[in-house]
């Protein structure tokens, strides 16, 4: 059994114009592993080929060369989407489903029978957040946020181990979100793997563990949530420090500015942190807070897709 | 067949919603009463004593010529004008699994592709097919209890329908895929019932033509495309009891629809959506 959710290995998806010989190369030999039980965002400007990654993921687009398997299973195969929940960007629920009818026929594509359906189809609706008198409303009279949320519900409904999730909280308002998110985290606790593509970095670095940016293509960066948003440096606040001494301090410093008698210094190395420290309670200061510097995911983003850009 | 259920419950529904299921409906049931009320005929031991429409009595011959070619008459609207408005309202629903943000949610469940055209098909054809069968079971009833002429042409005459109409779906799947859209679907299948009558008349065409190379297109055209109007003539003659010279326009007409379906799940499986 693989310990991956997901592994793709040189996939890759070229466009080809079917009357001239121009190409676009949507996705570039994309390898990507998601461990089991991973929260995994994936990020990156609009065109950078995450939908099409998705798709080849789920099989609704063919590689033009390259493998795409879930949890070890090659998804050409129907039988390998069956462990999938997904939620599409900018979907298409017929509008002449009600709520229900739409989980009871994508619940019967899952391969859920019909006492299966009834007993988890009330459970979902219940899960997202739908209110009752919905549950009966044809999908065409429903707003935006309650369309994300029905679909969130479709997708959880056959009790996925793998949550593709593109865009889950596009519409639905701040409140909604944080419903959604507590709905994912439950989902995380019970080891399922989610994975999320979507502009919103915030909510990506609230949810996510693991990232990985893709720009024209490629691959561009990947790594834990953590590591990439650990700053390099170290931050020093302290009080009463003589003038002399701030000179001496901020020569030493990569950065520093100094307000109302606190002085901030910003410094690359712990060990010359740590002789700041020194120097500071050598000469009676106050040590106000000490601390790694840490950039947003946001800030982490703009530099790759500045970078590679 | 969950799936296989639900994708056709699924058809049914939106031919519900989109009043293409109740249209039909209507119309069926419009004739059915016009059958029931208006059309009089009155039976007298065994012989046909008097047959009236709107009270106006018709020259009549015998009870069973009368109920066959009324039969045949209903059963040649049912197939012209019924395969026309049923490919005109098929049409959209084959394209509409196909558009973007509908089509990769059916795709990224455990279902092949090839189960998920055909159970659309399957949803579409029977739609047509409890249509037709509804018109000429109820009418064949009507008949019988009016006239106690109960021959079984006419209901075998709905097959053929059912038939023709499976096999202008094939191109409606086929045009469907490699287009996404309704209106192409309903031009080139219209295209196909306008050309093949006009190829079924050999002799005049054959007359027509100049050269020998066209003769052999249109010859060529005629066995290869379905059969319309060889196979309209046959359902007459089943209904009025006449031998059928050749089943030959129902083979390769069978032949053609196949393979338009079978290069459409072709196709639909190589796409990229």
């Amino acid at each position: 059994m693989s310990d991956y959710a997901i592994e793709t290995d040189g996939l890759t998806k070229v466009f080809r114009s079917r009357w001239s010989k121009r190409e676009l190369k949507a996705v570039d030999d994309i390898s990507l592993r998601v461990p089991r039980g991973s929260t995994y965002g994936l990020l990156g400007p609009n065109g950078a080929g995450k939908t099409t990654f998705v798709k080849m993921l789920l099989s609704c687009a063919h590689p033009t060369s390259g493998t795409a398997r879930v949890f070890g299973d090659d998804t050409r195969h129907a039988g390998a989407r069956q462990p999938i929940g997904y939620l599409p960007e900018n979907h298409r629920f017929p509008t002449y489903m009600t709520g229900w009818g739409m989980l009871d026929f994508y619940g019967a594509l899952s391969g859920l029978d019909a006492n299966a359906r009834r007993t988890r189809i009330p459970e979902m609706l219940e899960l997202v957040g739908l209110e009752e008198r919905a549950y009966h409303l044809r999908l065409g009279k429903y707003s935006k946020g309650m369309l994300q949320r029905v679909g969130l519900a479709q997708a959880l409904l056959h009790r996925p181990k793998l949550l593709v999730l593109d865009e889950p909280s596009d519409g639905v308002d701040p409140v909604g979100r944080k419903h959604i998110r507590d709905v994912l985290h439950g989902l995380e606790r019970e080891g399922v793997t989610i994975f999320l593509n979507s502009h919103l970095l915030a909510e990506v670095e609230l949810f996510c563990r693991e990232v990985a940016i893709i720009q024209k293509g490629k691959l561009a960066l990947t790594g834990t949530v953590e590591e990439l948003t650990q700053g390099s440096g170290y931050r020093l606040e302290a009080t009463s420090a003589p003038e002399r001494l701030q000179t001496e301090l901020r020569a030493k410093a990569r950065a520093a500015s100094s307000n109302n008698g606190t002085i901030q210094l910003l410094y690359a190395t712990r060990e010359e942190a740590n002789q700041a420290v020194d120097l500071l309670r050598s000469n009676g200061c106050e040590i106000e807070s000490l601390g790694r510097t840490k950039s947003t995911l946001e800030e982490v983003f703009m530099k790759t897709v500045g970078a590679e850009g | 067949m969950i799936a296989t259920g639900a994708l056709i419950l699924d058809t049914f529904r939106e031919a519900f919603a989109r009043r293409i299921f109740w249209g039909f409906f209507g119309c069926c049931t419009a004739l059915l009463l016009f059958l029931l009320f208006i059309l009089r005929i009155d039976v007298v031991a065994g012989a046909l004593a008097t047959v009236s429409i709107f009270g106006n009595t018709l020259p009549t011959t015998n009870v069973q010529n009368l109920v066959q070619q009324t039969q045949s008459v209903i059963a040649m609207i049912l197939y012209f004008a019924g395969l026309g408005l049923s490919v005109f309202a098929s049409a959209g629903l084959v394209s509409a699994m196909f558009e973007q943000g509908r089509i990769e949610l059916l795709l990224s469940k455990p279902v092949s592709r090839v189960h998920l055209l055909l159970g659309r098909y399957t949803g579409n054809l029977l739609v047509v097919a409890a249509n037709i069968v509804y018109l000429v079971a109820g009418s064949w009833i009507i008949f019988g209890v009016k006239t106690s002429v109960w021959g079984g042409g006419f209901l075998v005459s709905s097959l053929c329908t059912i038939f023709m109409f499976a096999v202008l779906l094939s191109v409606i799947v086929l045009v469907g895929v490699l287009w996404d859209s309704a209106a192409v679907a309903i031009m080139v299948t219209f295209a196909i019932m306008i050309v093949t009558p006009i190829l079924a008349q050999k002799t005049t065409l054959e007359r027509l033509l100049s050269s020998e190379w066209s003769r052999n297109v249109a010859r060529l055209l005629y066995y290869v495309l379905p059969k319309t109007s060889d196979i309209s003539v046959i359902i007459r003659r089943l209904i009025l009891d006449q031998p059928v010279d050749s089943w030959m326009p129902v083979w390769s007409t069978a032949i053609f629809g196949g393979a338009a379906l079978a290069l459409g799940v072709w196709k639909f499986q190589r796409r990229s959506f």
